[in-house]
């Protein structure tokens, strides 16, 4: 059973490092939230896993379903704003940003 | 074990390609294709809710969202992304494998477990009658997600 358990923390750590490597040397924001999505994925998996190895299943499948209509909420409000700075700037590149002035 | 396996390491396969993939649209199909793996890895481990949660909504809805932003950004696209992605990404990935590894069968072999106790009841009582207050907490975070929508897509007053 812990052998699973590493097994899924081995992948889990594998989805969240390459989610953070995205963030850091991705420009593009619509790439920077599929990154943020893959850091996500690796978090349930993380429950989930740690939940099924702990026979905790039950109590880890209503966090992973919380976790998930948050992620929505989030990816709703995140796009919005994604398009209204696609909008203003004429452009998805995320060192445009730091140059807004007022 | 050995589907396991394939799947948990398809579900990476696909994530990286959907992080390293210069295209949005096939980055956000990847994103779905991996969605589909976890949600298939999750119905591997008894979890049917989380399941049909994890492929319904973030392989349906959310890559939906997603192909609906690159349709509404197509005008401004063209970003310049660095050259160094190409070779760092895998370079840094594969290092990071391959310590992961070390540490996963090292280190954490030698860490105690948690205790565990098995659980009683079904999906229900546990949702609604254990984690009640995080219900209250979704519904707000809902409510708070769509009244965030609406003020960002509001009409321009005559002021602005």
């Amino acid at each position: 059973m812990t052998n699973t358990w590493y097994f899924t923390l081995f992948f889990a750590a594998a989805l969240i490092f390459a989610g953070i490597l995205g963030l850091l040397l991705r420009r593009n924001l619509i790439k920077l939230f599929i990154a943020i999505e893959v850091i996500a994925k690796g978090i349930s998996l993380l429950l989930l896993g740690t939940g099924f190895a702990k026979d905790n299943i039950l109590v880890a499948q209503t966090l992973v379903v919380t976790f998930i209509v948050v992620e929505v909420s989030l990816v709703a409000t995140a796009l919005a704003l994604i398009i209204n700075i696609a909008r203003q700037t004429k452009s998805l590149d995320i060192r445009k940003l730091a140059r807004l002035k007022g | 074990m050995i589907v396991q396996t394939a799947l948990l390491i398809g579900l990476v396969l696909f994530s990286v390609l959907a992080i390293l993939l210069r295209d949005l649209l096939k980055s956000a199909i990847s994103l779905a294709a991996a969605s589909l793996f976890l949600g298939i890895i999750f119905f591997r481990m008894n979890a049917p809710y989380a399941g049909v949660f994890e492929i319904s909504v973030v392989a349906g809805l959310i890559t939906v969202l997603f192909i609906l932003t690159i349709a509404l950004t197509k005008a401004g696209d063209e970003v310049r992304e660095s050259r160094v992605v190409n070779w760092v990404f895998p370079l840094f990935f594969i290092a990071f494998i391959i310590i992961d590894a070390l540490v996963m069968k090292g280190l954490l072999r030698k860490i105690p477990a948690l205790a565990s106790g098995a659980e009683t009841g079904t999906f229900g009582d546990v949702l609604w009658k254990g984690r009640t207050f995080d219900l209250v907490g979704q519904i707000a975070v809902i409510l708070a997600g769509v009244f965030a929508v609406l003020a960002l897509f509001r009409k321009g007053d005559k002021h602005d």
